[in-house]
This record gives structure tokens, sequence and C-alpha cells, in this order.
């Protein structure tokens, strides 16, 4: 009997016994293949879809491998059905290639023909395809490049993209590493997706991500459109620039809804780009302003589905994915895979929070009671009020001033859904809140003065949740959200990891009405979290006072 | 003849005639009651048909080139052909160890005899009846006297009188068509006639010689001389060295035949069976990986039968299960159809599920099936699999009428089924430890091993096999596993599941007694549970996944249904703390507490009546009334009273106590009962016969009853001339037997007849072939060819007129 860590599940998930003594070097043999699904204490889960098959099939590994880790890590007799379709899965990648020809242009070519025939035969790829060359060769609309690869993806023939890319204006650009360096698993990820040539590199929040973004650029060393979630995130992105490379603010355009800088390295937004006036976007002519050498997505799990389309016509230059998760609310994960590329790299969070990398954080979840009053008036609530009635008790609120006094002289950062009540919170904590209508500078002030520790309690709305850098939060509470969006959390979480000048570990508080449709919400946020291998207890509201915060 | 094979039976030692009986277990079926018999049923054209399917390639060559000789055979004669087929095969040693071991196997199986050829030397003859049952052999045309029966005299001659243009042939005395036989049999004469053809012609002969020895040609019948011969056809008709079987068919005549054949009798023919050929795996890793697809499907087995526990699917009206509901089945079990189909043929085949009351149910089999461990479980399944003659891989095809076959359809048997499975899984076991045979090589050897048997159907059945063996667990990684081997090695059933139980056992998970508990609210069993765990696991908690471990989430809904079931809070925590090999994380020690904070605050009971009045005094007086006991009311409040009755009884049990209530109407009245696990007393499919022939006991009884029988018989014979006059009359296998010697010698016979009106008449034939159970012969007491039902003639003797 082997006494491996790994149990293999019949539905494809891998069962992964962290505390076991081989359970380092199994990690790192199966992680090519298999999607950390959830990591709490003991036993992580990854699970084997055809898409983590096809991402190692890309990154050169191959279905022998694959088997061979299997069978040889694992404690149970593998079942072999198993197998067969792992194999079978993994041969379907690259039987298709698109290739550059010297006469034809862009063509599709397969090692095997009965392939070709079956997608020939298919009337999705009909229009997307030219002349028959030859029995393995068949031209391709050089526009269809992505229609094409998403098209066969979806056909479960994924087809290996080596048709190869333009260099695009040459524009000099050094990571500038004084008082700083590049991190190992930064540099790591840089040059995997340099040789992979196009494809997603998965950081956790706080890794830097950026930072690997303008590795990609010192590599490619050409003009470079980057794509991000927001203003803020823009105006952040060029400041990290700035700081870390040889560029100079003459050379970073910023194309937002207020500026139209078109420059070497411009930083435009996905709302921007999205936006249409007469069922016409506006602004595509971006895509071909300049002869950009690099495309670099920020946050590539919150791509809008029409960046996708655009995304499609710009297959011949390289593209860089940044992400924290490959999960997509929507489940577009194949849109990506073929847009974008296959994932180049991936360091599980966990590895990187040992690693002292990304702070440990630890997950409260306070459970306040409702009021008699409150319990009747909930029951009475129309359906679509409830949510918001209990999740905005004004017990929250005492709960909240109770937690802030707990941690008085660090920084906390108060996040919740409604104005008002934020408001309230913002009054009684006398702490700014942004919300929505906060102007971009007055964000910014206050951001820069939460990071000057000049302010300690900071209250904000939905809108600082994607993209924005707040170093020194030690301390999230949570008071209201319309979650069970798992991105979200990832995002929250995000807020608080960023390792302390202390070292010390960031908490997270998030306030529940017992009993009531908000607890439901806040089930899926322990899931995830525990999920995600952070420590989670439940406690009352009453005991906030007793519980000893340095515990 | 067939008294000298009788009497070379008789000689075989008990032994030998054990041997015989072993391999050809039908000749005992039922046991002859003497010698004489056991050789007419041996000779019996179905009985041979067995016993030649039964046999490989190159014992089949060595029998047919036997029986293409004149006469008795010496072993010297025989191996000359053999070894000029036998030439691109390996040395001499090998062709002689393999004709010695083919001859034995002839003499075993009695389709052989010894019988000293003229000089009195040691030779063997063909069996009686295997001559025929052989025809054609080695894919040759019919003998030159078959192919020109049909032929008037007259165009005989005329052929004759052509191919010996220079007169030095045979003067006449025979009739022409014994001459021309004897022409073609001379290989001068034909070596002559084929020079004289053209180039065409002689391609024509080459491919006639080894493809099929027969063509189409429109007015096959015409009369062609050699001069006028214009095309290679008619330059062949005008030589005999081609002649007309019918108006618009040609045949090679088989003495040109073995002419072109230069000396060999078949083409390509290896002493040796064709190598089993595939990659070589670690037999330790396929045994594994075939015991994890064992344990995989033991499981399923179970799933499915769980799921037809509480919701069966109907039994179509002809049988079988709805293409549908194989749909939803396979669905539910995640697998493809033909695995799921699979699954639920093996559990008819084992006795686990059956029809009954129209649907298809679990039956108290499954029951006992289910507490037994992994391994057993899988044992009783696999041999299931092994013995079963239906065939689950034509499941979603469509039969010969083009009906669609149904999985559990009684359509799905093939007899051969459970045959040519045994036999595949037999090629596999030869192939070596660590040998993952390819599906082609396989087929190939099945053809090798049994070249009679109808290939098309074999092979699909072969690839069927090969195919559920792997998601059986019986073979892992192509390779045959250690207990897949003794699942279909010999021996008893019984002995061999326990052999395969005991070597997969060690292979499976041991049974686990822990859980790890995390904080996402799952447990992990990283094994099979023991079974006190496995169910209060599945009470407490929600299977999320399942294989080699076993990962349950505990949520509200789980938490709430193990304190229905009548635990506390604290016996949950006791019993997760007992069982955890981790400290329970806080969120699940809140989660329980939590849920039982609320659990039972609310309180709901069953009650099909109630009883309700304004002054609670009435209500003491009802209660208080003896006659009310029967009624079993409960005081839920002052002015309520619940009963178990149903309202119209309370109603009139209140009449009949004095009272006079009103019925009110039917609100909160409701019963809720779930429906229960059902089980089938339905019939149990009767296992397949044992496919591994005869117990030794059964055998040697049978050889001991045969020769008891022929002691007996032989004192009370009498010597059984022609009775003059009288119709004949001989025993049914006699006449057979005598029949048979009579067509082959081509002897008139003079017969007892019951013709249809029921008289017994008496005819001289020249009987020319028997099939079907019918005698065609010339019956020249009538001056016809007419056909004789077998079972009317009353008996057979010699004509000597």
């Amino acid at each position: 009997m082997n006494d491996g860590p790994l149990i293999v599940q019949s539905d494809k998930t891998l069962l992964l016994e962290v505390d076991h003594e081989k359970a380092d070097a199994c990690r790192k043999a199966i992680a090519p293949f298999a999607e950390l699904e959830r990591a709490p204490e003991h036993v992580h889960t990854y699970r084997v879809t055809p898409l983590a098959l096809w991402n190692a099939r890309a990154a050169g590994h191959d279905a022998e491998q694959v088997i061979d880790a299997l069978i040889g890590h694992s404690r149970y007799p593998v079942p072999h059905a198993l197998l067969v379709d792992i194999a079978e899965t993994m041969s379907r990648y690259g039987r298709l290639r698109l290739e550059k020809h010297p006469i034809q242009g862009l063509i599709l070519t397969t090692t095997d023909r009965a392939v070709l025939e079956e997608v020939l035969r298919s009337k999705k790829v009909q229009p997307l395809l030219g002349e028959r060359i030859s029995d393995d060769a068949v031209a391709v609309h050089p526009s269809e490049r992505g229609n094409i690869k998403q098209t066969l993806l979806k056909l479960g023939w994924p087809a290996e993209d080596l048709a190869g890319y333009v260099d695009g204006e040459h524009h000099p650009i050094e990571l500038r590493e004084d008082g700083w360096a590049l991190r190992p698993y930064q540099k790591d990820a840089a040059d995997a997706f340099w040789h992979g040539g196009s494809g997603v590199v998965v950081l956790p929040c706080g890794a830097g991500k950026t930072i690997v973004g303008a590795a990609a650029m010192a590599h490619a060393q050409a003009t470079t459109l980057i794509l991000v979630t927001n203003t803020v995130s823009a105006h952040q992105w060029k400041q990290e620039l700035l700081r870390r490379t040889s560029l100079t603010e003459d050379e970073i355009g910023e194309y937002t809804g207020t500026k139209k800088e078109i420059r070497p390295v411009t930083i435009a937004t996905y709302q921007v780009m999205t936006t249409r006036r007469q069922g016409v976007y506006r602004h595509l002519e971006l895509f071909d302003a300049r002869d950009w050498g690099l495309v670099v997505y920020d946050e590539v799990h919150l791509l809008p589905a029409p960046i996708f389309r655009m995304t499609a016509d710009l297959q011949a230059r390289r593209r860089v994915g940044l992400t924290a998760t490959l999960v997509r609310e929507d489940g577009r994960e194949g849109d990506v895979f073929s847009l974008i590329g296959p994932k180049r790299y991936d360091a599980p969070w966990k590895e990187m929070e040992n690693q002292g990398w990304i702070a440990p954080a630890d997950c409260v979840e306070v459970r306040v009671t409702l009021s008699e009053d409150e319990r009747l008036a909930y029951a009475m609530a129309e359906p679509d009020e409830r949510y918001r009635f209990c999740s905005t008790t004004p017990s929250k609120v005492r709960v909240a001033e109770a937690l802030v006094r707990r941690h008085a002289g660090e920084q906390v950062l108060v996040i919740g859904q409604y104005i008002d009540q934020l408001d309230e919170i913002g009054e009684h904590l006398d702490a700014p809140v942004i919300k929505g209508e906060t102007r971009v500078r007055e964000r910014e002030r206050l951001f820069q003065a939460f990071r000057d520790r000049e302010i300690q309690v900071l209250v904000v709305s939905k809108v600082a949740n994607f993209s924005i850098d707040l170093p020194e939060a030690a301390v999230a509470i949570q008071v209201s959200g319309t979650f069970g969006s798992r991105q979200e959390e990832a995002q929250r979480l995000g807020r608080v990891l960023r390792p302390k000048a202390d070292g010390g570990g960031a908490r997270f508080y998030s306030l529940v009405s017992r009993d009531t449709v908000d607890q439901e919400f806040a089930a899926h946020r322990q899931r995830f979290l525990a999920e995600q291998g952070y420590a989670y207890h439940i406690i009352d509201a009453d005991d906030v006072g007793e519980e000893n915060p340095a515990r | 003849m067939g008294t000298e094979f009788s009497e070379w039976l008789r000689g075989r030692s008990d032994e030998r005639l054990r041997a015989l009986v072993a391999a050809r277990p039908e000749l005992v079926t039922p046991v002859p009651a003497h010698i004489e018999g056991l050789a007419a049923r041996a000779g019996s054209p179905s009985a041979v048909g067995r016993a030649l399917d039964r046999l490989d390639r190159f014992t089949l060559a060595v029998l047919e080139t036997l029986a293409l000789q004149p006469g008795p055979a010496t072993r010297e004669a025989l191996r000359s052909p053999l070894a000029r087929a036998c030439a691109g095969a390996p040395g001499a040693e090998a062709l002689d160890a393999a004709l010695d071991e083919a001859l034995d196997r002839l003499r075993t199986r009695a389709l052989v005899y010894d019988h000293p050829d003229e000089r009195g030397d040691d030779a063997l003859l063909p069996a009686p009846g295997v001559a025929e049952a052989l025809e054609p052999p080695a894919a040759l045309g019919p003998p030159a006297t078959e192919v020109f029966r049909h032929h008037p005299p007259e165009h005989l001659e005329t052929i004759l009188a052509d191919v010996h243009a220079d007169g030095s042939g045979p003067a006449g005395g025979r009739a022409p068509r014994e001459r021309l036989a004897a022409l073609l049999a001379d290989h001068d004469a034909v070596g002559r006639l084929v020079g004289e053809v053209s180039p065409q012609a002689r391609a024509a002969l080459e491919e006639l010689a080894w493809g099929p020895p027969s063509g189409r040609l429109p007015n096959a019948r015409r009369e062609v001389a050699a001069a006028a011969a214009q095309s290679p056809v008619e330059q062949l008709l005008a030589r005999a060295l081609l002649g007309a079987t019918g108006e618009e068919t040609v045949a090679l005549p088989r003495e040109v035949g073995l002419f072109l054949r230069g000396g060999r009798v078949h083409r390509d023919l290896s002493p040796r069976p064709p190598d089993l050929e595939g990659p070589v795996r670690d037999q330790d890793r396929a045994d594994r990986t075939a015991a994890g697809q064992a344990f995989a499907f033991a499981r399923t087995v179970e799933e499915l039968c769980e799921l037809w526990s509480v919701d069966p699917p109907g039994v179509l009206r002809a049988g079988g299960l709805a293409v549908r509901d194989l749909k939803r089945t396979a669905q539910l079990l995640d697998l493809p159809e033909w695995a799921a189909g699979l699954v639920a043929e093996v559990c008819l085949a084992a006795g686990l599920v059956a029809a009954g009351d129209g649907e298809w149910l679990p039956t108290g089999g499954y029951d006992g099936w289910r507490v037994k461990a992994t391994e057993d479980r899988w044992a009783l399944l696999a041999s299931a699999w092994a013995g079963m003659d239906r065939v689950p891989g034509l499941i979603g095809g469509r039969d010969e009428r083009d009906r669609p076959l149904n999985a559990l359809h009684p359509d799905l048997r093939r007899p051969g089924a459970a045959q040519v499975r045994t036999r595949t899984m037999a090629v596999l076991a030869a192939a070596g430890p660590g040998v993952a045979p390819t599906p082609e090589s396989v087929l190939a050897r099945l053809a090798w091993e049994q070249p009679r048997r109808r290939a098309a159907m074999r092979d699909r059945l072969a690839e069927f096999a090969l195919r559920e063996a792997e998601h059986i667990g019986v073979t892992g990684l192509g390779v045959l596993a250690g207990h897949g081997r003794a699942v279909i090695g010999a021996g008893t059933a019984a002995d061999a599941s326990g052999v395969a139980a005991a070597l997969l056992a060690p292979l499976l998970p041991e049974p686990v007694d822990h859980v790890l508990l995390q904080a996402d609210l799952t447990a992990v069993a990283p094994g099979p549970l023991t079974g006190d765990l496995g169910r209060w696991l599945a009470l407490a908690a929600d299977v999320e996944s399942k294989g080699g471990a076993t990962v349950y989430r505990f949520g509200e809904q789980s938490i709430r249904r193990a304190l229905d079931a009548g635990q506390s809070a604290d016996e949950v925590l006791a019993m997760l703390e007992k069982h955890s090999a981790t400290p329970v994380p806080q969120p699940l020690s809140y989660l329980v507490t939590d849920v039982a904070r609320r659990h039972g605050r609310i309180r709901v009971g069953t009650a099909s009546a109630y009883v309700r009045c304004d002054d609670p005094a009435l209500l003491d007086e009802v209660l208080a009334d003896k006659r009310a006991g029967l009624l079993r009311l409960r005081r839920l409040a002052p002015t309520v009273l619940a009963s178990k009755t149903s309202r119209a009884a309370l109603v009139d049990s209140l009449r009949a106590m004095g009272y006079a209530p009103v019925a009110e109407s039917l609100e909160g009245d409701v019963v809720v009962a779930r429906a229960d696990a059902r089980r089938t007393e339905g019939q149990i499919l009767p296992r397949a016969h044992n496919v591994s022939g005869p117990d030794p006991e059964v055998v040697a009884a049978a050889v001991r009853a045969i020769r008891a029988g022929d002691e007996a018989h032989r004192t009370r014979r009498r010597p059984s001339d022609a009775p003059g006059g009288q119709v004949p009359r001989s025993p049914a296998t006699a006449t057979i037997q005598a029949l048979q010697e009579a067509i082959r010698e081509g002897a008139r016979v003079w017969i007892g007849y019951l013709d249809s009106q029921g008289h017994a008449t008496s005819r001289i034939l020249e009987p020319a072939r028997m099939e079907g159970g019918y005698l065609t012969a010339y019956d020249e007491t009538r001056a016809t060819v007419h056909r004789f039902a077998l079972h009317r003639i009353t008996g057979v003797a010699q004509y000597t007129g």
C-alpha cells in the first residue's frame, strides 16, 4: 500500500493532506494540471478540469507526467477510467495549430486529419476559414485568429497558437531596482510569460502584480497598452511605473473619462473602452492608435465581455493578463484561455503567505442579534427590502464603534454597501467617508492621508473595492455588502492583506445579523474564506467587549 | 467404417474416454447407452461441428489436410504439406511438436482415429462425419466428381477428347465423369493443361486457387471446344480446369486447386499462435489501477441500487429499461451511457436488481450484498459479469430487425457471449505479467484459436469484453490484474470469487475510523469509513465528493437532520470530537449549537381530526368519558383536543356518546409519509451455465455409465443382416451412421420409411447428402431425387442387389 498524501476522487477532485511529509513534493507535481479549489487547514482540494489540463499541455507537460504524478502520489489506487479521461483530454490540445505560412498567411494545420475534418464540418467554424490548402491545412482569415481559437475551444479541440507576434513599436523600458528588488516569484512570473508568448499570471492580491506587469514591459521593450479596471487604479499604475521603471511622466499617458492621452505607454480603463454612443464603441481606435508591442490586462477575472470581443482582434500582439484568480463569476474562463492565453504562472496564496510576502489574516464573524421589534419588522418586510433592512440594523453601528475602539491606534477600514449606514458610522466615528460621489482628487487625498497615518479610520463604500492600494490597513470591518460573490471577498481581503511594517497579522471583521438573510450570505463568505485557508471564527456581538484583541 | 470407429473408441482406455467427454461435454448430454451410441453421437453433424469450432487454426489445418488425403494417412504424409504451408514460420522442431500436439488433440477428441494404411503402417483416418463437416476444407472447391455431376456425358466426352488430343488418355469402360476426375487427379496432366492456356487464364486460375474457388459467369453451361475457346474463361471451361456448377456459377475443381497450390493445402500457416503484442507495464501498478477501478465500480453499483430503491425506473412493456431512464441513470452516476448500461446489466446478472410490479427494483439479494466487504462485493459482480450470456455492449444499437436494443431487455442475450468473454480474458491471461496486449493482437489470437467461429460477432463481443473488463477493474492499464485472473480462472465459482477477493483486499483502501474536520465545515474521511461512523456521518452531513476518500459537508440542514434523528447538540459535538483527528473547528461547533438553539422551538405533530369547543368544561367531560379511550384524544389547549381517529369516526363516536358535534372543514389535516425504500421479490435471473466444462466427477461418471451400458449391449447384440423382404429396423443412431457411410461410399441402401400417411414402405436409395434432419437421395424405386425426413426412416440395410 502506498502512503502518498493524495487521494483521487472520482469527480476529478484531488484531496491533498497538507500535514503529510510528502505534501510539498506532491503539491509541486500536481500544481501544473490541477486548480487549487479549496485550501482549508488540513486537506486541500484541487480540481482537474479540461482547461487545467490544457494549461498543463501548453506549459509542456504531457499526459504521461500527469498520470505518473497522480499514481505516484496517490494513497489509493487511481480509477482507470479517470486516467483514460485525462489522457484523452490532454491529447486534444495541440492536434490543431495556428501557424504562419510564408505565402498563405495564417493557417490552421493539424496532426490528425480526422480532427480537422470534424471541426471543418462545424457550422460555427466554416465562416472563419478560407481556402483548403492541403489535406492537413486550411487558411484562416487573419482577423479571425481570436474567434477561431474561441470556437475551437468550445468544440473541445483547443488550438495551439504558434503564429507568433508582431514586435510593435520599439520603446526602451528598464526596471530601476534602487532600494527595492524584483522578488524571485515576480521574476519567474514575468519570465514564464515572456517564454510562453502570451498568457495569464495568477498572483494573490498584494503580491505585486503591477511589478510583474512592469517586468513584462521591460522584456518587451515596446510600446504598451495597459487596461485597468478604473481611474484610481490607472493613477496607481502610473505612480508605480514611474517609481519602478525608467519611464518618465511624459512617456505615460492616461486614457480615462477625463484625460485622453496617447503616449508610448498608455493606461486605459475598461470603462472608457466599453463606453458606447449610439451603439458604437467610441474609443476603439485606441487599439490602432499606435503599433502596440504589448497589451497588459489588469484583473483579468473582471474583464468585461466587450473587451473580450476587442481582444479577439488583437491576437497578433503579445498579451499578458494579471489576476488573483482564474475563477470568473460568469464562467468565461475558457475565453480567457483562448483569447489572452494559457496560465503561465501560478503561486498559491498560502504558500506566499508562508514566505512572508503577504500578511496572514484572521477572519472574525460577529453575530448581531436583532431586537424583537426589528425581528417583527424584518419578518414583514418585502423580500427585496429584507437584506437592506437586516444589514443596516443600528446594532451594527454600535458593534462597529466598539471594534474601532478596540483597535485604536491601528489603521482601520470600514467597508459597507449602504451610503446611509456609512454616513451614520462616519458621523459616529468622526471619520471621513468615501463614496461614489466623492471626487477623484478628494479620494486620493484621503487615501494618501490614510497612508501617511494622518487618518486612522476610513469609511469606504463599494467603490473602494477594486484595485486601490491601502498599504497599512490592518483591520477591515465589513458592515454590509451584496455578497455571495467570491470576487468581492478576495478583493476585500486583499485590502487588509498587505504586509505591515511590524509584521503583525491583519484582521477582517464582518458584522452579520443573526437569523436573517444576512447570515445566509455570511455562510458563503465563511466557506470561501475558510476554503482560502484563513482562520475563521464566529463570535457573538456581546462578546466583542470581552474578546482579547491580542489573541 | 463406422464399426471400425466404434471399435477404436471401445479400445481406448477409460482415461482417454474421460478426456474425450471432458473435451466434448455435449456427447454425454444425455449419456449414451453404449459405445456405439457414443460413436454415433460423436459422428453426428452437430456434435462434430461443435468439436471443430473449438479447434485452433493449426489443428484444424492438420485435420483438413488429413481429410483431403485419399485414404488413411501416416504422420509423415501429413507433415509434408504442412511443412510447406509453414515455410514462413520457425523451424522444423516447432512444427513437429505442434503436429504431435495437434494429432494428440484430435485423437483425444475422437475427430481422427488410428487405422493402418494399405502397407500396414500406422496411419490415421478422420472420424465419421468429420470430412462432411469440414466441407469445403481449406476453402477449396468441390471435387471434380461433384463439379461435373450435372454435366451431360456427351459434353464430358467432348472435353475428354479435347484434352486428350494426343489420344493417350485411358480408354472407356468407366463413366466419363470418373475418367475426368481421374485425369484431374493426375498432377502431370493438370500441369500440361494449365500450360496450354493463355497468361490471362492462368492469372484467373491463380486468383481462384487461394481466393474463393468459385465465380459468377453468365451462361456458365455453354459448351466450348478447346479449339473454339475465345476468352480466358472459355479456355478453362474447355479444359475442365473450371466447371459450371449452375446456370451462372463456375467452380474450380478441388484437384485443380490442389495442383495450383503446389503441394500445400494452406497458404500461411503457423504452428504457434500469433504473439500478443503491446506495451509492457508494471504489473503492480496495473493491479492497483484495476483495484481503483474495482472499488469505483462496486460503489457505482451501490449508487445505482440506492437510486433505484427510492426512484425505480419502469419496466418497458417489451421488457427492459427505457432509453430515457438509462440516460438519466447515466447522468446521475456521471458515467457514459454504455458504462451505465453495463452497471445495470451486471446488477441484473448478479441478482441485485430485478423487475417487479412493473418497475426495476433492487432485490433482497442486494441487501445481503451491501453488507459484504468491498472485495467480496466486487468478486460477486465480476464473476456475474464473466458468466453472463447477455451483451451490455449492444445497448443503444439496433437488432437485425432495426429495433432499438434496450438495457435489461431479454433480446440482449447472445449465446456464446460468456464463452467469448472467457476466452478473451484467457488470452489476456496468456500474455504474461505486465503485458497489455493491443486489441488487434487479442482479436488475432482469438481468430487463431477458433477460426471457425463467426468472426464479426466474435470480434465485437471480444472488444466489448476488453472495454468492460477495464471498466469493472478486471484489467488495469490493459493488463489483466491478479484479482481479475482469479475471477476468470478455472475452478468452481465460489472458490474463484474467494481467491479474487483475497487478492483484491490488500489493494483496496482500508476502512478508517476518523475524519479530518475543517473550518470550511467539511469533514474528509481519508478512506472508507467503518460502518457506524459512516452511517452517522451520512446522517449529520451531506456527501460532497466520493472516491478513495469521502468529503462530507456540514450545513444547517444536515445538522438539523441529526437533531431530528434524536441526537442532542452535545451528542453531536461529542461524536465529532471522538472521531476527529484534529480539533473541532470553532465555526463547526458554533454551527451545531446555533442550529440546536433553534431546533424544536416549534413543534409539529399529526392529528387526523380535532375537537374544538369554547367551553373547557365540556371537553373535560368528553375526556373523562371511558368510551373516549378508543378515540385517542389529546388535549393541546384548554379548548382543543386532537385525535388520531378520522374525522368521520370521531363525529360518529361523539354522536354515539350523546354529543351533537358538527364537522369542520379539512384545514390542517396533512399526513406526511415518506415513501420507503422498496424491494422486489421478482425473479432473479438464473445464472448462465458454467462455461468451463463439466466437472471431472461428471465426466468420470458418464464414462463409467457408457462402459457399463456397452457391456450389456454387446452381450445382447446379434448380427444384423439385411432382413429379406422385411422393412428394415435399426436404432436411430445406427441409421444415421449407416447413411453417412453410404453417402461416403456412394453405396445404395435399402430403407424403411414411413410416408406422410404413416404407412411403412421400403425404398432403395442412393443417398447424396444429409443435412438439417433430411436425407437427400436418389430414389431408385421411383427414379427421382427426393428428400426424406430422417426421423421417419425406420431403418437402413445394405442393399446388395
